[in-house]
């Protein structure tokens, strides 16, 4: 919203010493947010008053002239000019060089400077309104004519603002920060705030009484909707410009002015924060009537949009039907035409949800919805029609009021609240003396009377509509008129209670820690929902799984139930950057089952876990590779991560994995997750074009962390641990598995073998068919002597042995 | 004998000399200077000479052994200098071999300063649901049935859960103050806890709006907790988190949560609060609303506000980060885009 600052001092005496910037400052602190502070008559530096002596033809061109203006100061200045209205004797607008101009009203303003134009040398510029940025008050329908201001009392010379008395300084205010303040939606509450800050007094509104004692026929049959309807029929009226004071001040805050009467409107709406409204009285049948819509009822806006009503709508109509929609926007049919003579003028208060529904209905928001949706109190209709009485006196000394009625059948109660002193000082962590506290809560119109302990205090109607109800709301009066900058620090203290030990939280930052800076891997994050694609390719089907009523686009509308689609989503988007990467995201899944309540007994949530879910990417043709560290990621997870240990079995093949490449991740007896190869018919549907993926996706809820670190020292060997390697021919669907355990075979507590190691294995050239090539490790050692060559031989050719009876292996020569 | 031992000594310099390895120095010695060496065995000659020539022929042999002996010495330090000296044409300049880059998300790694510094401060972390229905998520949060923030929060419901009564709607949240209900009904006051966490709008997005975002909110409730408190708590936090003194200031602002309510702004560290673009020249640069707990929302979770008052914050995590690193567009945050996501250290 845009103030003018000339207009709050119609309201407000300011001190001479206060400061814009200040003003903006303390406006900002205690009320609302200033966005910005503009001087208005800056934009006219360097462009005059000028008085054109002679009109001489251009030596060189047909539609330029000469002219030779007056500027003031004794100086004649030849400025050429293409204006279509150019007359000697003529006030026009001079920009000289140095002011900032917008060249036939388009684009950037651009600085004028001295120039020849077709040989003649030109000074400035005879400007059009448009070029000044007054065509909304100069308006023309000759785009050739330059402004016109010959009926100006002035010099030559003078300034265009001191000339059209634009000196005023623009305040902007962001709308967000005042949509609890339905009182500061026009100047005089605005001009009431800074009134209580710096304690100054604000000009009083007298009640308008009526002239005449003939009713107007106000029927208000929804007061629930309507609870206030001021109605005036006013005649000797006539549709003319408004004054420029009027028309510059709606300019100034960004409305454009289009005759007396509809100015009037919005000139009192801007003053007060009160929407009225006018209708041609010719055009209103009987009465005036406030009621729902009727279903189906047809009614043609101001705007000339027909809409088709429905019951939930108001609408104030006449005995024929809708004539406006209450609140939001008038009808076509009974809005001032070129002809009005007399007007009803309407006042009223209307309820804010409803006007919100309807305009949001049609998607009409206007001046007026906006104000009635931040619920406007009823009390603020009797501002408005004093102030609109004196401005149609002004505007028409002939007018005459024929008829009046204020219906007021919903008044407003006043908010009462009482407040303990010992609270407020509590609260406030200071005291600030009651007087002072009276004082301020009294400038903001609060009457407060002194009770035993505190006060009592009674809310103004203009902010009982919601905004002020509670003890709370009155602290926060007294804090932000005081001044928020004024409070002193003060430190925190707490009673100790025990240190935080949240050993889920951060076992769920020690794996993502771990799996980031000790796996390499890097964390994404994706959106709550999948792409049908995705889930096409790696869910067997959508039971249980959850869509959303108003998806971000048709094809992501369900809702992840495991994270794996959209991790393969990031895989797509990546592989053409990366030829091997690996991603993890933790996050959360959803099923729409096992509904519990965990929270409330009245609600109940459904499944909701939180879930890990990796992706280790890379070449086909290293696929091993990608397995083995998948593998090797997960199952260290727990060693660095301190929790349960995992182990991996095949139970139940993941519906995306490969047929033969995949493990289930167990937790003691319960399965937690999968590791797998995503199958090639899995990668193809999802539009994997080149690599592989290893997936990994674990129910992090399910994780067991320890309370503290567990295991034991163990002492180290005394005597040196032999490692020896044995390479061997194995039928090639031989399992590492199969081979530790044949080592392993009826080795007793004192076998010289301490464990076995995987170190390679091999197909291909040089090894026969259905075989493979495994080298292992064993590692032989003895807790009583160091062992001798012979001893180790002897061990190890044992352990050999029992590979070759197990499991046919051969030696390799 | 002299010729002899002269010739010894030349020999075995050029010898030494010449050996080109530890090894061969080794054969060297031994030849000259070992059990049966060539000068031992002079050596043993001695007491076979003539009496008048034994001492004079005694100290030559001994200089011999002794020269021999320092010039296999010398020779040693010089093959072990040499030995593992790396040609003079080794690279320096070529790129170290780093390990794959991995990282957290930089939304994360913001989220897990600020864990940092609240919990330095007493502060338990909570997360609640992220799947809550209408009740959780508007109705005991003091927003009126037909608040318009309600639908300003525009929110993605789930078919089949979006219509009946508040308790059976059922929504992906869209913001988080319904987690400090559930932590509040489940705890026992004094309370001092966070609760970041993801929340949804059903919004159009562009570079400065997201449907999926990450907010981070804290909420300390305790008997005559001030908001001067308040204030002195967000400058630790924010000081802690940036690594310098952070000036803060919280001016008039509404939400329904809190009464009364701030604007909390944090001096423009880019500008050091003289006015830059960033800070679109006010040298201030809006970071959180936050405030004290409406008194409904603490009646909501069985908290009496006549005995307990606090305060609360609401962080918006992807604007924060926007600002620490100089994202421009909040939408990169969910991309997935590692040439994005590997910046972040």
């Amino acid at each position: 919203m845009k103030l003018s600052l000339n207009w709050i001092k119609d309201f407000v005496k300011l001190p001479d010493d206060l400061t814009m910037s200040q003003l903006a400052f303390d406006l900002t602190m205690a009320t609302v947010e200033v966005e910005g502070v503009h001087d208005l008559s800056k934009q006219f530096d360097g462009i005059v008053v000028g008085v054109i002596n002679e009109v001489l033809p251009h030596p060189n061109a047909d539609k330029l002239r000469v002219c030779k203006v007056d500027i003031g100061a004794d100086e004649i200045k030849e400025i050429v000019c293409g204006g279509s209205n150019l007359e000697a004797g003529m006030k026009v607008v001079v920009a000289c060089p140095g002011a900032m101009v917008r060249w036939h009203g388009e684009g950037e303003p651009v600085e004028i400077k001295n120039t020849k134009l077709r040989g003649v040398a030109s000074f400035g510029m005879i400007c059009a309104a448009v070029e000044v940025g007054l065509s909304d008050l100069f308006p023309t329908d000759d785009d050739h004519a330059i402004m016109d201001i010959s009926y100006l009392d002035v010099k030559p010379g003078i300034n265009l603002a001191d000339a059209l008395d634009l000196n005023d300084m623009i305040l902007e205010i962001d709308n967000k920060s005042m949509t609890n303040r339905p009182d500061l939606w026009g100047h005089y509450g605005i001009a009431r705030e800074l009134a209580a800050l710096y304690d100054l007094p604000l000009k009083d509104i007298e009640k308008y009484v009526p002239e005449t004692d003939t009713a107007y026929d106000v029927r208000i049959l929804d007061t629930e909707r309507c609870p206030r309807y001021i109605g005036a029929k006013i005649e000797n009226l006539s549709v003319k410009e408004a004054p420029f004071y009027m028309q510059s001040r709606l300019w100034r805050v960004g409305l454009r002015p289009i005759n007396a009467l509809v100015d009037i409107t919005n000139y009192v709406m801007l003053a007060v924060g009160q929407p009225t409204h006018v209708f041609d009285s010719n055009h209103i049948i009987d009465h005036i009537e406030v009621r729902r819509a009727d279903e189906g009822e047809k009614l043609q806006l101001l705007n000339d949009k027909e809409i088709e009503l429905c019951t939930d709508d108001l609408v104030i109509a006449d005995s024929e039907g809708a004539v406006a929609l209450a609140g939001v926007m008038g009808g076509a049919k009974d809005s001032v035409l070129p002809d009005t003579e007399s007007v009803i003028l309407e006042v009223a208060n209307f309820n804010s949800h409803g006007v919100r529904r309807t305009a949001l209905r049609y998607d009409n928001r206007t001046e007026a919805s906006a104000r009635y949706e931040k619920a406007i109190d009823p009390e603020r209709c009797d501002l408005a029609v004093t102030l609109s009485m004196e401005l149609f006196k002004e505007l028409y000394p002939e007018m005459k009021v024929v008829a009046y009625c204020d219906s007021y059948p919903n008044k407003l109660v006043k908010k009462e609240i009482d407040v303990d002193f010992d609270w407020l000082d509590r609260r406030l962590g200071m005291r600030i003396p009651q007087e002072v506290v009276s004082k301020k809560l009294g400038s903001m119109g609060y009457e407060v009377t002194f009770t035993e302990k505190g006060m009592h205090i009674v809310v103004p109607t203009w902010r009982s509509t919601g905004d002020v109800s509670i003890k709370a709301d009155i602290m926060e009066e007294v804090a932000r008129m005081y001044g928020y900058e004024n409070f002193q620090p003060t430190s925190i203290t707490t009673t100790f209670d025990g240190a935080i030990n949240q050993l889920r939280v951060d076992l769920v930052r020690k794996i993502k820690e771990y799996l980031s800076f000790r796996c390499n891997m890097q964390e994404i994050f994706t959106y709550p929902w999948m792409t049908d694609t995705f889930v096409n390719a790696l869910l067997p089907d959508t039971n249980e799984v959850f869509a959303l009523s108003t998806p971000p686009s048709p094809s992501e509308k369900y809702v992840r139930s495991t994270l794996l689609p959209n991790i393969c989503k990031a895989i797509v988007k990546n592989e053409r950057n990366f030829p091997e990467f690996a991603i993890f995201e933790e996050a959360k899944i959803f099923r729409d089952c096992n509904y519990a309540h965990e929270y409330d007994e009245k609600e109940a949530l459904p499944y909701e876990r939180r879930h890990l879910g990796c992706a280790f990417v890379g070449s086909p043709d290293k696929v091993t590779e990608l397995f083995r560290t998948a593998k090797g990621v997960i199952g260290m997870m727990p060693r660095y991560t301190h929790m349960e240990e995992f182990t991996f079995k095949k139970v139940e093949k993941p519906y995306w994995a490969d047929e033969t490449v995949w493990l289930n991740v167990f937790l003691g007896e319960k399965k937690i997750g999968d590791l797998a190869l995503l199958s090639h018919k899995a990668k193809t549907d999802c539009g994997i074009k080149v690599v592989s993926a290893v997936l990994v996706e674990i129910d992090m809820d399910s994780l067991i962390p320890f309370k503290s670190r567990t295991n034991r020292f163990v002492h180290i060997p005394e005597f040196p641990m032999n490692e020896y390697d044995l390479s061997f021919l194995v039928d090639s669907m031989v399992k590492w598995e199969d081979i530790y355990s044949a080592c392993m075979l009826k080795k007793s507590g004192d076998s010289l073998l301490k464990d076995v190691r995987f170190v390679d294995e091999y197909k291909g050239k040089q090894i026969p068919k259905g075989k493979k090539s495994v080298t292992i490790r064993l590692v032989i050692g003895s807790s009583e002597k160091t062992l001798t060559g012979e001893e180790i031989e002897a061990a190890a050719k044992s352990v050999l042995k029992k590979l070759t009876k197990n499991l046919g292996a051969e030696i390799r020569s | 004998m002299k010729e002899k031992l002269d010739a010894l000594l030349c020999d075995g310099t050029a010898e030494i000399l010449a050996a080109e390895n530890e090894n061969e120095l080794q054969v060297v010695k031994g030849k000259y200077l070992g059990k049966d060496g060539l000068v031992t065995k002079l050596l043993k000659e001695i007491p076979t000479l003539d009496v008048s020539l034994r001492p004079e022929m005694g100290k030559a042999v001994n200089q011999v052994k002794n020269a021999l002996g320092e010039k296999i010495d010398a020779r040693r330090e010089e093959i072990k200098n040499k030995a593992f000296a790396i040609s003079p044409d080794f690279d320096c300049t070529v790129p170290g071999l780093t390990p794959q880059i991995g990282g957290l998300h930089p939304i994360t790694q913001m989220c897990y300063d600020l864990n940092d510094a609240f919990r330095s401060m007493g502060f338990e972390v909570f997360s609640g649901p992220e799947i809550t229905s209408e009740y959780f998520a508007f109705d005991n949060l003091n927003f009126p049935p037909n608040h318009p923030a309600r639908e300003s929060m525009d929110t993605y419901w789930l078919e089949g859960h979006d219509s009946g009564e508040a308790n059976e709607k059922l929504c992906l949240r869209p913001h988080l103050t319904g987690d400090s209900v559930r932590y509040m009904q489940t705890h026992k006051p004094p309370y001092r806890f966070v609760y970041p966490g993801r929340v949804y709008r059903n919004e159009t997005t562009d570079a400065r709006h997201e449907r999926a975002f990450f907010q981070y909110e804290a909420l300390i409730v305790d008997k005559d907790f001030t908001y001067t408190a308040g204030k002195v708590m967000i400058k630790s936090i924010l000081s802690k988190v940036f690594g310098q003194d952070v000036p803060v200031r919280m001016r008039a602002g509404f939400f329904p949560f809190v009464e009364p309510g701030f604007e909390i702004d944090m001096g423009c560290l880019v500008c050091g609060g003289k006015g830059c673009s960033v800070c679109k020249h006010v040298g201030w640069i809006e970071i959180m609303p936050g405030g004290t707990p409406h008194p409904n929302v603490l009646r909501a979770a069985g908290v009496d506000p006549d005995e307990y008052t606090g305060f609360y914050v609401n962080i918006g995590l992807d604007r924060l980060v926007m600002m620490r690193y100089g994202v421009d567009d909040v939408r990169m945050f969910h991309s997935t885009d590692l040439r994005f996501l590997t910046q972040f250290r």
